[in-house]
């Protein structure tokens, strides 16, 4: 009636793919792009993994061996999580400056896995919930 | 070709130097001291996804990561 018919096989994941290689190429020359090209090397081949397919990763404390959960985001996107993957408490720190989000979760990365400490004193505790934590769009 | 790489809002600025070239060396190292005294953290990776902090400059490193001084949200 209003014209719609069903893709013939094979269209949308094309379409899909598509998509993906943009989100994944495409940008790459828009800071964000950039900054999440040098995330990407950075992370362990597991956290890349993990990172591409739930869109965070996980990374080990320096000095308590506590394990955190880096979301894709600038703010309020780290939490602690505890042995069953439970979210814990939040921390909520960046580096200054308006730094894309790739930048900013590499920062994130770095500290927790080197001067766990530190991060924890300047951290702002927050409670995380799922609305803290929704996934917007791919970037893994 | 050594690289430091200073995070901005551009996404990074790249420094690339030859190791091996004491002018260049020199002032890669120049580089490295005045970001960390204004508050940058210097960072090396060790291994694939292992990072390691560094104070003072390495002249091996082939890459540098510079970002600035965290602060709560």
């Amino acid at each position: 009636m209003f014209g719609f018919r069903p893709l013939p096989p094979g269209v949308r994941s094309r379409k899909r793919a598509t998509r993906a290689l943009f989100i994944s190429h495409g940008s790459e020359g828009t800071p964000e792009g950039r900054s999440l090209a040098l995330l990407r090397k950075w992370l362990s081949p597991s956290q890349r993994e993990q990172f591409g397919r739930k869109s965070y990763f996980e990374v080990v404390g320096s000095d308590s061996g506590r394990r955190y959960r880096i979301h894709a985001g600038a703010s309020v996107n780290v939490c602690e999580i505890d042995e069953k993957g439970c979210l814990q408490e939040g921390l909520c720190f960046m580096p200054i400056g308006a730094l894309p989000i790739g930048d900013v979760m590499l920062a994130q990365k770095i500290a927790l896995e080197t001067c766990e400490r530190e991060v924890r004193t300047v951290a702002r505790r927050f409670t995380p919930n799922g609305f803290h934590f929704r996934q917007i769009r791919p970037l893994g | 070709m050594a690289i430091q790489i200073v995070m901005d809002r551009t996404g990074d600025s790249r420094h690339h130097f030859n190791s091996h070239d004491a002018q260049e060396l020199a002032k890669a190292e120049q580089r490295f001291y005045e970001l960390t005294k204004v508050g940058f953290t210097a960072a090396v990776r060790t291994g694939p996804g292992q990072v390691c902090q560094i104070r003072s400059f390495d002249p091996n490193a082939e890459e540098t990561v510079f970002f600035p001084r965290l602060v709560g949200g």
